[in-house]
Formats: C-alpha cells, structure tokens, sequence
C-alpha cells in the first residue's frame, strides 16, 4: 500500500540573525557581557573581565544581567548593545 | 485543499514510521501517517484554510499555521474532532505571558499540562475519572501528544537542540487532564478563570511532573489541605522557592470530605495560601545553606495571590490520594485559558 505522507516542520529555516563583523583587536574596545543571572556566570564573567583587560588590553567592560533567565535580553539591554564593540552573551547554571 | 508541506511517497506503513524515525520528527513511538486526507479532515473540522496563522512564536518570530499544528496532530493520532483543542492550546501557548520559548528549553524539563473544561470533554470521552493523570482515555492521550509532536517539530524543540533539560519528565510525552465536573460540587476551574459557563476551554501551564500525596486518615478539610500545603512546601525547598501558579489534583475521596465541609475552590486557595509558604533558611536544612544568606528570615509564598492555584477536580472515585503539580520556575510562566474559539459543535462543511 502506498502512502503519500506530509514534512511535519516548517521546511524552511527560522529567520536568522546575523552575526557583528569579526575585530580585528579587543585593545582599546568595550565588551559588553549579558548574563542570564544564574549563579553560575558570576565566576565566570569576574574571570573573563580580568582576562580581557589584563591579557587582550580591553578599555571597557560592560556587565549586564537580565531580569529573566528564560526570556530574551531586556529592551533596554540590548537598546545598549549599539554602545558596545562586541558582546559575550553567557549562561550558566 | 493546497498544502505548503513538501510530500513524501512510502510502500509501507512500516517505511512510513522509518522515514519519520529518521529525520527526527517523532518523539520515539510510532506516528500515524498524516496523509493529505487526514489533514484534510482536521482543517475541515475547525473551517480554516491550511494557511490559517494561529500565532507566532514570539522569540524567534516562526509562524505557526494550522496546516503544520494538523499534521503534528494526525501523527500524535488526533482525529478531526480532537483537533479544536490542539489548536486553543497553541494559541494560548503563544500568548506571551505563556514564555513559550523559555519553558521548552529550559534545563527545568517542565511539560506543557493541558487542562479541558467544558461540554468538549464529554464530546470527545475525555475521562476526568481513573488514572486521570495518566492514560485515562484515547482524546487526553492524543491531544497531549500532539502538543508535544508539535513543539518537536515547529519549534526544533528536540532534546540536546532547543530543548535542553537536563531530566524532562513522562509529561512530555503527553500530559492532559480533564476535570470531572459531573461529580462535583465545585465551579469548574475555567469558569474560575472567566469563561463563560458552558463554554468549552482549555488552559496550559508549564508545569513539572505530579507529586503524588495521601491523607486517607483523616476527613477534616483542614488536614486534608494541611498535606497538599506541605507537599508545596517540599516543592519550594527542594525544587523552586519562586511563587507562580500551582495546580492541585483533587480526586473524588478526598473532594468529599471537602466538600461536605463546605469548602469551595476559592477557600481551598485561600487556606493553601496561607499554609504554602516557607522561610529561606529552610533551605540550609535541605542542602542548599550556601544561598540563604542574609534573608534566611525573609517568608516566600508559593504563590503571589490565592487566585494563582488552579484547583481541579479529577482522579478515580476511591484512594486518599492527590498531587501538586508545580509550575516550571515560578511566575516566568503563567498559566492561561482560552475558550475554544471555534465551532466545536457544527459539521465540517459539505465537499
């Protein structure tokens, strides 16, 4: 018995976001880190901060949390991100 | 009827369940094969066009059509007249206060619990009664199913993809309870929320797995509730301390002794919010001291208002037992209730 049977996803990719261009250096720039606030990100993000400015010469850091782990960054977080050189977006649990 | 879906030919039923199997679109059993006839009927059923857009997804802006909800929903074994349902629960899944996005990635493995009031649940031989919360009948299986179909496929919520729980629970296979207004006293939780009596509804919350409870040696309400209170209290100790909307289970022996103590749904909340409620330091007795901190005297409610528990009547006749479901994490999901929109009642129009 043949069946004709029917593609139960979408069949086309979600719309996609696009991705800053690539710097060519951190010296001198600002970093904006967006954390979901779990416990977890604070070591994470403390270390990373350290990092960027010690090591890669980073003028800024820009520390956010956002008010809800599960939900997308607050408008007025990613209002900001236009200020910023480039983003680390992390989670952690 | 025009279908946007691309259309695959297979010789056997059997190659029908390895082509689903294979590229990901099941959740591990067997699938009906949703053939253009079948969704036909679905889309014939509630009178809308396959292109029909029932929502988008807020988060990552896909478009949901009823033609993909109905394909899901013949996989998951809906027949046309399950259809209605599958359709009011995603379009209250994608309310924004729902977070859709949030409660079917989380690491918090919650499920979607699906809720029927109204005459629907007797059209379709939903059973509030036996086993309610489990495989008490053919419509609460398969519409519980097809939610969960429909988020694997529409939304790439697969485990280790979009999904990323760390544990899930059986609900994600199917997780739908009808309430058992015939044998009760109390209002019927939709009409809790504002439906209209008589009203066919449906409401979803994200919720985690049912933790069963006992009291069959008492009749006092008082006591009754006095265990559904601690079972949140362990919920908020061990799990989630976060206020948000609660569910209880309340089967008919225990609903009695409620009930001929003239208790409604609305004291019940009333007492449940007073009880479920712990200090922060109690969690230092359970683990987790290294997060009290300073607010070790500060007092956390299970939920903000009374109005945030969802009380329902449902489970076999005999058995002390009920269960708490909890919410996924609190107030970062709420609960909510549609009516069944579309004419549940009417024949599909003639071909």
């Amino acid at each position: 018995m043949m069946f004709e049977v029917l593609d139960p996803t979408p069949g086309t990719a979600p719309p996609a976001g696009q991705l800053a261009p690539r710097l060519d250096t951190l010296e001198g720039k600002t970093i904006g880190f967006i954390s979901n606030g779990k416990e977890g990100t604070k070591g994470f993000f403390r270390h990373l901060d350290q990092i960027l400015r010690e090591e890669y010469g980073v003028a800024n850091v820009v520390s956010r949390t956002k008010s809800n782990y599960s939900a997308p960054a607050d408008p007025h977080i990613v209002a900001e991100i236009k200020g910023w050189d480039a983003v680390v977006s992390g989670l952690g649990d | 009827m025009q279908f946007a879906s691309r259309s695959y030919s297979a010789d056997s039923i059997s190659a029908v369940q390895e082509l689903y199997h294979s590229n990901g679109w099941t959740d591990g059993l067997p699938i009906v094969p949703p053939t253009r006839e079948a969704v036909e009927a679905c889309l014939e059923w509630v009178m809308m066009p396959p292109d029909q857009l029932i929502g988008i997804e807020p988060v990552r802006g896909l478009a949901i059509t009823a033609e993909k909800l109905a394909i899901n929903a013949v996989m998951a074994g809906c027949l046309p007249m399950h259809f209605p349902v599958v359709v009011t629960a995603w379009t209250a899944m994608m309310q924004e206060e729902f977070l859709m996005h949030g409660a079917t990635a989380s690491t918090g493995g919650c499920a979607v619990l699906v809720i029927l009031n109204g005459p629907i649940r007797l059209e379709l031989g939903a059973s509030g009664s036996f086993n309610a919360l489990a495989n008490s009948d053919r419509a609460t299986a398969v519409i519980g199913r097809a939610i969960r179909l429909c988020l694997i496929n529409l939304l790439d919520d697969r485990p280790g993809v979009i999904d990323r729980s760390t544990l899930g629970h059986p609900g994600k296979f199917s997780y739908c309870v009808a309430e058992d207004e015939e044998d009760t006293t109390w209002l019927p939780l939709a009409e809790h929320r504002g439906v209209p009596k008589g009203a066919s509804s449906v409401t979803v919350l994200a919720a985690g797995a049912p933790r069963q409870l006992m009291n069959e040696w008492t009749t006092k309400p008082e006591e009754i509730l006095e265990t559904f209170a601690a079972e949140m209290r362990a919920n908020m100790r061990h799990y989630s301390i976060h206020p948000g909307n609660y569910a209880l289970i309340i089967p008919k022996q225990l609903r009695e002794h409620l009930q001929a103590g003239g208790w409604t749904k609305a004291d019940i909340a009333t007492f449940i919010h007073e009880r479920a409620r712990i200090h922060r330091r109690e969690w230092a007795d359970v683990g987790k001291g290294a997060v009290v901190r300073d607010r070790g005297d500060t007092v956390y409610t299970a939920m903000d208002s009374p109005d945030q528990l969802l009380v329902v009547a449902a489970g076999g006749p005999a058995g002390g037992f009920g269960a708490v479901i909890p919410p996924w994490l609190g107030n970062k999901s709420y609960a909510v209730t549609l009516p069944i929109g579309v004419c549940v009642d009417c024949e599909p129009p003639k071909k």
